[in-house]
């Protein structure tokens, strides 16, 4: 018995000797780790919508990239680099966009970018981009055509070789929310409606083929401009098509209000719609109409991914606006992959960060195509379009005032 | 002073991605074990000095003895172990949801084509599974994307290792052609996940050749048969002829 007793005390000393050189072992390595200062800067912009429509989401790729940043320099991630994240609004208008990547590429300490939010944005700044041979991240771009070309349907061949997505497709999304509709809801009479953007439109074309496929039937389809307000004829198309599902491919702007107008107005049918309507405010904005509305959303939701912890009680411990829920984790690993391709070119250069800025975003663009390490959003890596190779999806409904998800897939 | 103490539990969860369809498992997680750890108990100094206090003047010398001794040797092992890699320790490791790290791949059909002539109404078409890290998962095949048709594993349920790919046979038996699509992109299969975290209800989406070998046993089996009389199966995983 004392032997047994003894040998527990003597345990409890040696564990606690252990911890205090331990502790001491600890200070020392930080020490000798506090001579990093100095160094280059390198920038990586950001381009999203920050302020007017589509910000909630905007401002989530905004501050996903900006944590990923932080990150990198808190954990001298490139020893000898600091990173700066510069953000540029751009008001989810094509022009803006692209003069917003012609302002990036002009900065001769960028070496990447992640956004845009908007694919119909996306389309105007790939060629300046590509031109500067910069790398460009979208978080959040779905049509398929900015990856594999006009043509996707019969003859894939990817257009820029220095743009990338951390999103999946709306091919994928498209088949996914019409399955959904059609076999999960029981759907059988969908209207289609689109905001006329490349984003919208692509996505309502996808879904209004595939739900036909499947035995449904289209019982009417119709158009929107993004910032129209009153959608009244519209709901009267509605109700008079006898559709027991609207299927509405575009922002949460639009659809916020039309779900709204369609309640209101008798329409008890619920409204469906992509990634593009994933967002708090979509909620906020239609209140009890949105009750029962549904989404799909691409990735699986943030809180079924433990490395996404920290990532989250970061953001929200800081009070960044916006809504990470949507697509923050994957503009936190867009720009992951920008920093880790920029650590390949230094390491590639003995070291020290190439002088020649064009040869490092060439580098930059070489490593972040050669990506494959675990993000917080899932595996990162991307096939020969610049696609990810991560295709999760899931399918939200609004319950009780929020999103939750009914139905997760992912494609092989 | 060490004290362990009960902390607060960490809230996470986001204010809108409510998790849907999982199930919670009876797990091994972290923060399920943080509360035990944290009971509020006498201080470990404490019980040690009362001990300490308790022991016989010898004792208390030949542990001061031993003391000195292993103190000493990890003075001089332990800087060496401090200036290799350090890695995370594998608390610090959450456990994955089975979804996140489970992932699967179309082989192509399995057996031999059926002779001319016949028209089967079920078919066997092979998968590779793998995890690719956490605990092992578990799999069990619930269905096939479309009403009108029916799937199982063989065997029903299944497990795969992490770091381990496991190929597997899906049963896929036609029950009602008259609710069945002519064509579809994209078809999937539904499975239920369960590993120490979590239950997932999960669909796995195919590509082409996928869609191409389905489509070609659901037009085998559709082709010829009269319409359907409501809620009568025209036939079934147990049956090779239509009813």
């Amino acid at each position: 018995m004392i032997v047994r007793r003894s040998m527990v005390i003597l345990t409890s000393v040696m564990a606690t000797g252990a911890l205090t050189l331990t502790a001491c072992g600890s200070r020392d390595d930080k020490g000798g780790d506090s001579d990093n200062g100095g160094g280059t800067t390198l920038t990586i912009g950001v381009d999203a919508p920050l302020s007017g429509e589509n910000s909630t989401t905007g401002l989530g790729i905004q501050y996903g990239a900006q944590i990923a940043v932080d990150d990198a320099n808190k954990n001298k991630l490139v020893p000898g680099v600091t990173f700066k994240l510069k953000a540029f609004d751009d008001k989810a208008q094509p022009a803006t966009g692209q003069s917003n990547a012609t302002a990036i590429t002009g900065d001769k300490t960028a070496v990447g970018a992640v956004g845009p939010l908007n694919s119909g944005v996306a389309q105007s700044m790939q060629q300046v981009f590509a031109s500067a041979n910069m790398v460009e991240i979208s978080p959040s771009n779905t049509n398929p055509a900015l990856t594999q070309g006009k043509d996707w349907q019969t003859a894939k061949k990817r257009p820029y070789k220095t743009y990338f997505r951390t999103a999946t497709t709306d091919e994928l999304q498209g088949s996914f929310a019409a399955d959904y509709a059609y076999n999960g809801l029981k759907k059988k009479k969908v209207f289609v409606v689109d905001d006329k953007q490349t984003y919208g439109a692509g996505l309502a074309k996808i879904f209004n083929e595939q739900f036909k496929k499947l035995g449904g039937s289209v019982v009417g389809t119709d158009h929107v401009n993004t910032g129209d307000k009153d959608f009244g004829s519209l709901v009267t198309k509605i109700k008079t098509s006898k559709a027991d599902l609207v299927y509405y491919g575009g922002q949460y702007d639009e659809s916020s209000l039309i779900t709204k107008q369609m309640k209101d107005g008798g329409v008890k049918i619920p409204l469906f719609g992509g990634d593009g309507m994933f967002a708090s405010t979509y909620i906020e904005t239609a209140g009890a109409a949105s009750e029962g509305d549904l989404a799909t959303a691409v990735g699986v939701p943030a809180d079924t991914l433990p490395a996404a912890k920290t990532f989250i009680e970061t953001y929200k411990s800081k009070g960044y606006k916006g809504d990470y829920g949507a697509y923050g984790a994957y503009s936190y690993d867009a720009a992951t992959a920008i920093i880790k391709a920029v650590k390949a070119a230094v390491d590639a250069n003995g070291g020290k960060v190439p002088s020649d800025i064009n040869a490092l975003r060439s580098s930059v663009v070489d490593g972040v195509q050669k990506s494959d390490f675990e993000g917080i959003s899932g595996k990162v890596s991307f096939d020969e379009y610049g696609d990810t190779t991560n295709k999760q999806l899931t399918v939200y409904q609004v319950t009780k005032g929020a999103w939750k998800a009914v139905k997760t897939g992912t494609a092989s | 002073m060490l004290r362990l103490g009960t902390g607060p539990r960490l809230a996470y969860r986001s204010p809108m991605t409510g998790i849907g369809p999982v199930e919670p498992v009876d797990s091994s997680d972290r923060e399920e074990s943080y509360d035990v750890i944290g009971t509020d108990g006498p201080r470990l100094t404490d019980r040690w000095s009362a001990r300490w206090r308790g022991l016989p003047p010898r004792t208390r010398r030949a542990t001061l003895t031993a003391t000195t001794i292993a103190l000493l040797a990890a003075g001089v092992l332990l800087p060496r172990t401090l200036s290799g890699d350090q890695r995370p320790e594998p608390e610090d490791t959450p456990v994955p949801w089975p979804a996140n790290v489970t992932a699967w791949r179309y082989l192509g059909p399995a057996g031999l084509p059926e002779p001319p002539g016949t028209r089967p109404t079920s078919g066997r078409f092979r998968f590779a599974v793998d995890v690719r890290g956490g605990p092992p998962v578990t799999l069990q095949v619930t269905g096939a994307a479309f009403t009108g048709l029916t799937a199982h594993a063989l065997p029903d349920a299944f497990t795969v290792h992490p770091g381990t790919t496991r190929r597997v046979t899906v049963e896929i038996s036609v029950s009602d052609c008259s609710v069945l699509p002519q064509n579809a992109d994209l078809p999937f299969l539904d499975v239920t996940l369960r590993n120490a975290r979590a239950i997932q209800h999960h669909s796995f989406i195919f590509g082409q050749a996928y869609s191409r070998d389905l489509f070609r046993l659901l037009r085998g089996a559709c082709a010829a048969t009269p319409a359907p009389q409501p809620g009568r199966p025209t036939g079934s995983a147990g049956s090779q002829n239509a009813d």
